[in-house]
């Protein structure tokens, strides 16, 4: 018994599990599908409207951060200020009824006393097991108290008193109010609400509403207020001749033709041009419209004091109108928001504005880093170029020191033959009749020889002045021709032949024409010094000139002496590396830091046939370059 | 001016200076002959009539000292102008016989008297080289036994000595002796021997030595 009632426990288990499992295998899916919770916006008007744009993006933002399932959206606009409800609603609720069809809703936000209505009559067909939740104005829309079973709102409060409060305090000498509205069904039930607000006025102020008009007449009718009257817009969905209206855009064009200040009476409107108003803030309504649907999706029992929830109104202000209609805003009340001053960008944006001033900064400050950092550069390069030129200035010195007596010589040459030539017409003025045309002659070629000796001099002393560093554009062969015929005297002096052959035609180069100069004059020196051990006659001096490329030309100075040896050659532009017995060895280094400085090259090699080639090269100047 | 007159060589490769300097000294009533170059002056120069050169140091080519060097032999006094003279140069200028070393520019007055001495010098020698010229001839004219007797004569040597070398008589050599003075227009030994040096044939070392000459025995 005990073993058959074992079995038989045992065969129910098993049962009992396969149950479960196919009971979990065929649910699931099920309810999945339950999960997502449904939500149906329906507009009664314009659903782009600014303001509810505003709220179902807050409204949104709270249904996800609160909620854990998935929430679909849907949405539908009965637009029933351009469109009139009556003549399209059977028609639009059998097209919503078969749109939905099976697909089940869960909540219906029902945004407008219009949405309301289409609701309350159509609901029950279209989404069956929907529940509301009413977005609209309390008061000249909706009434709490007719509100359906189960159903949950979020209300806001047209403040038309408030709004008037805040114009009077700002303009505390208005005589006029003036009250823009429509004609829609909307525009009258706001219509009716501020007219009890104004009616517990005093009556020292005169009040007129302009309801409906047509919008050219609006506008003169406005432009003639005078500037110290107060214009509260309401919203305009509808003139009386049926036009329909965005009213956001009917409030710039007032905006722009009013003298008088204008009050908005929904946060929309600020921003747009209307001075202050109390008003609900759109993102506050949002957050609420976001309970209520979390609410109503969760079930369970209505919470009777959360059933009906209503955004606060707040006094706001734009700091552009104020300035605009020159309105002190310390008239406000206290706790006033103030908008679009120009402050808040910087409150906005405090962190990012910090950020960037601080990245400005340190820019700034590396930036001047460099800028002291090229300064110093600067300087240094100033100051070494100076030594620089110093040091080429002393190397002309001794250059022109050690031809001093062939220099002497040169000079003596035209000296002489002026003396010769004062002798001898002193002779012939004295004789008996002086000898005029002769002496006429004479001072000729005295004049001619004075040319020549302060020609000598000049040379010497343009090679022998400090002069800054200078680039022009020169010919080459000429200054080389002048170079040579400064050393001429000392080549002369050893016995040295100096030979020529420079390509004509040359483009120019840009150089310095002083330093060009010193550098030829070192290498003739040079190759001049190195030919002393040779005989006689085998001492030439050969300088050419020859295009090396397309950009520069090549100046090379051999001489038939001995050569460079070869472990000096490597060295020989260094200081103080001297050929000479008694030479500085500053010479071919000054020659090549001139030559470097005018983006040349300079080198040296032993040529095959003998001697010493000294070859370098110039750039042709930027004007010439072919 | 009054100049001695001479042929002025100038040799200059300053156009300009070789220019002035002859404009210069034929005004003074110098001959002058110009030359741009030392070769151009040995190719070409006549030198016959008394003169002097007036010679550049610094030349292209044959330089100035070089050029002097090369006329030794042909003696024409030699003035040096130079643009920058250093010292040594003009030592060796002095040395190789240049009569004078004046630096450019030159005082008309100091080139004058430079070149007045070089002329002077110029007449002085060719007179010399004349008379020097007349002697030799003379002694050219001597009869190969005479000029044997005139060489053992001024050396010092006895008649005696003179006619046992020659292997002949004594009275021979005096009557040698006798046709070779009259012949070279010499009155005594002594004039002799003085003639003999003064042509170059007779050295220092072999002068007869005071002490042992036979003048006064042979008068």
């Amino acid at each position: 018994m005990t073993l058959y009632g074992s079995k038989t426990r045992t065969l129910s288990v098993l049962q009992a599990l396969i149950t479960a499992l196919l009971l979990c295998c065929v649910s699931g899916p099920l309810r999945a599908a339950e999960e997502e919770a449904r939500v149906l916006m329906l507009y009664g008007l314009d659903a782009y409207l600014p303001p509810f744009l505003a709220m179902d993006k807050a409204m949104r933002g709270s249904l996800a951060n609160e909620t854990s399932g998935r929430i679909q959206f849907f949405f539908e606009s009965l637009d029933s200020q351009r469109f009139a409800m009556e003549t399209v609603e059977p028609e639009l609720a059998a097209l919503l009824a078969k749109k939905y069809g099976a697909l089940r809703i869960n909540v219906v936000v029902a945004v407008s006393r219009i949405a309301l209505d289409f609701f309350e009559r159509h609901g029950a067909q279209i989404w069956p097991g929907a529940r509301v939740v009413f977005v609209g104005f309390l008061g000249y829309e909706f009434n709490p108290s007719a509100l359906p079973a189960g159903a949950s709102a979020v209300l806001s409060i047209l403040d038309a008193a408030g709004t008037i409060d805040i114009a009077r305090r700002l303009q505390p000498g208005a005589r006029r109010i003036v009250v823009v509205s429509g004609v829609a069904e909307v525009d009258k039930r706001a219509e009716q609400q501020a007219r009890e607000a104004l009616a517990k006025l005093d009556q020292r102020v005169a009040v007129e509403f302009l309801s409906g008009l047509p919008l050219p007449e609006l506008l003169a009718r406005v432009a003639a207020e005078p500037p110290d009257s107060i214009v509260i817009y309401l919203a305009q969905f509808r003139d009386r001749d049926g036009r329909p209206y965005e009213p956001h855009e009917l409030l710039r064009a007032l905006v722009k033709t009013s003298r008088a200040p204008v009050y908005g009476a929904a946060e929309s409107m600020l921003g747009l041009g209307a001075v202050a108003g109390s008003v609900a803030s759109y993102e506050s309504r949002g957050r609420l419209i976001g309970d209520q649907v979390r609410r109503t999706l969760a079930g369970g029992p209505p919470d009777p004091s959360r059933t009906v929830l209503a955004a606060p109104n707040r006094c706001v202000a734009d700091a552009r109108a104020l300035q605009r209609w020159s309105l002190d805003e310390r008239l406000l009340p206290d706790g006033c928001d103030i908008r679009f001053a120009d402050t808040p960008l910087w409150r906005q944006y405090q962190r990012e504005i910090t950020a960037t001033v601080a990245l400005i900064a340190v820019q700034a400050a590396l930036i001047g880093a460099l800028i002291v950092q090229l300064r110093r550069r600067r300087a240094a390069e100033l100051e070494s170029q100076a030594r620089y030129l110093e040091v080429a200035h002393m190397n002309r010195r001794v250059a022109l020191g050690e031809m001093s007596a062939s220099i002497a010589h040169e000079l003596n040459q035209p000296l002489g033959a002026i003396r010769n030539n004062a002798s001898a017409a002193e002779i012939l003025i004295k004789a008996d009749p002086p000898r005029l045309q002769e002496v006429a002659h004479i001072l000729a070629d005295i004049q001619r020889d004075d040319q020549r000796a302060s020609d000598i001099i000049e040379r010497i002393r343009k090679l022998l002045r400090k002069t800054p560093f200078e680039v022009r554009a020169m010919d080459l062969n000429e200054t080389i021709e002048e170079t040579l015929q400064i050393a001429g005297g000392a080549a002369a002096d050893k016995k040295v032949v100096v030979k020529t052959e420079l390509e004509p035609g040359l483009p120019k180069v840009s150089a310095d024409r002083v330093q060009l100069q010193q550098v030829i004059l070192n290498l003739v020196l040079n190759a001049i010094e190195a030919m002393h051990q040779n005989g006689v006659h085998k001492r030439v001096l050969t300088v050419r000139t020859a295009r090396a490329n397309g950009k520069e030309s090549a100046v090379s100075v051999a001489d038939s002496g001995a050569g460079i040896p070869a472990d000096s050659i490597a060295r020989i532009f260094d200081p103080f590396v001297s050929s000479k017995a008694g030479g500085m060895g500053m010479g071919l280094a000054i020659s090549r830091s001139i030559i470097e400085a005018h983006g040349g090259a300079i080198r040296a090699e032993n040529a095959a046939q003998g001697g010493a080639v000294f070859r370098f090269t110039l750039p042709f100047a930027e004007a010439s370059r072919a | 001016m009054t100049a001695t007159s001479g042929t002025v060589h100038v040799v200059d490769d300053d156009a300009s200076w070789r220019t002035s300097a002859a404009r210069l000294l034929s005004v003074a009533g110098y001959d002058v002959v110009l030359y741009e170059s030392a070769e151009q002056f040995l190719a070409t120069a006549e030198l016959d009539e008394p003169g002097c050169l007036l010679l550049d140091l610094r030349m292209p080519g044959l330089s100035g000292l070089e050029l002097q060097q090369r006329l030794a032999q042909r003696t024409l006094p030699v003035v040096f102008v130079s643009g920058h003279g250093d010292i040594p140069t003009s030592v060796l200028a002095i040395k190789a016989g240049a009569e004078d070393f004046l630096s450019k520019p030159v005082d008309s007055g100091v080139l004058f008297s430079a070149i007045e001495r070089a002329i002077a010098r110029d007449c002085a020698e060719r007179d010399g080289r004349r008379q020097h010229d007349a002697l030799r001839a003379r002694v050219d004219a001597l009869t190969p036994r005479e000029r044997i007797v005139f060489d053992a004569v001024v050396r010092g040597k006895l008649n005696k000595q003179i006619a046992a070398d020659l292997g002949t008589a004594e009275r021979t050599i005096k009557w040698h002796r006798h046709n070779l003075m009259e012949k070279l227009q010499v009155a005594s030994f002594a004039e002799l021997v003085s003639l003999a040096e003064h042509l170059g044939l007779v050295s220092a070392h072999d002068r007869p030595t005071p002490g042992f000459s036979s003048a006064a025995q042979q008068h």
